[in-house]
């Protein structure tokens, strides 16, 4: 038997690669790194995403706004219950090209399905369905 | 010639104020437009609107995506207020073929800068 707690115990991560610039050896040396930054002509900009979590009696929701981003170019991995949200966007300014990488982890509580999770981007904003562990549902009971 | 600057943003003090807020946006003057990307995340085309008053141009985003009833919060990052954006545009532009498309959450307006005010080269005879 297995023990699911069903208060949810859901962590917002930023377990996003913040570039090369922390372990650098000029770490710390902001103007420098910049400096260096500035030489690089398509830096790539990495940023976390808003998200928030919304539940009600079947599912959970997590939604990140993500601007910008088409469809196809978002990434969602399922790994050790941790949920990546990852997407790349081509930002043209006029002449000067970059990539833009957002990117936010979320690890789910034991209380969540693993199977039938679901994703729907609108209008810059994802949504990602998130199925309840039917031991986790409300239960209603009727006397016989 | 890019003049674009940015007045009060804020609700009239006077009348019902509502929370607005200032969304991430950023201006093009390329040679024959201005280009500008405003980011609306969660509204949709028809909560846009786009208003052209002698040289302010204003942009406003209802946000239609905030939470349908019997969701419960449990975090909460995004914001539910509606965005506004005004910006001044001292360069004549040519109203009538002002464009604008929405995708993915972002607007892009293009204004069309009038021709007798777009950058000439003159030569030297």
């Amino acid at each position: 038997m297995k023990i699911a707690r069903c208060t949810p115990a859901f962590q917002f991560g930023r377990t996003t690669d913040l570039g090369p610039w922390l372990r650098h050896p000029l770490a710390g040396f902001p103007a420098m790194a910049q400096l260096f930054e500035d030489l690089l002509p398509a830096a790539a900009v990495s940023s976390n995403p808003a998200a928030d979590l919304h539940e009600d009696t079947d599912h959970y929701y997590a939604r990140f706004e993500i601007p910008g981003i088409k469809k196809e170019a978002v990434k969602i991995e399922l790994h050790d219950r941790v949920l990546q949200v990852s997407a790349e966007r081509r930002v043209k300014v006029g002449e000067t090209e970059s990539t833009k990488t957002v990117s936010r982890a979320l690890a789910l509580p034991d209380t969540v399905q693993e199977t039938g999770i679901s994703a729907k981007l609108e209008d810059g904003i994802l949504t990602v369905t998130l199925p309840k562990q039917e031991s986790c549902k409300p239960k209603v009971i009727t006397v016989n | 010639m890019n003049t674009t600057g940015t007045p009060n943003n804020s609700a009239p003090s006077v009348g019902v104020t509502e929370s607005l807020r200032k969304p991430l946006y950023s201006v093009v003057n390329a040679k024959e437009a201005f280009e500008i990307e405003v980011e609306l995340p969660g509204v949709s085309k028809s909560g846009v609107s786009i208003d052209l008053e002698e040289d302010i141009l204003s942009v406003r985003g209802e946000r239609s995506g905030t939470a349908p009833d019997g969701w419960k919060a449990l975090h909460r990052e995004l914001s539910s207020l509606n965005y506004q954006l005004r910006l001044r545009v001292t360069t004549p532009v040519d109203v009538e073929k002002i464009v604008a498309k929405l995708e993915e959450g972002i607007l892009k307006v293009t204004l069309p800068i009038k021709a007798a005010a777009q950058a000439r080269r003159i030569e030297v005879a």
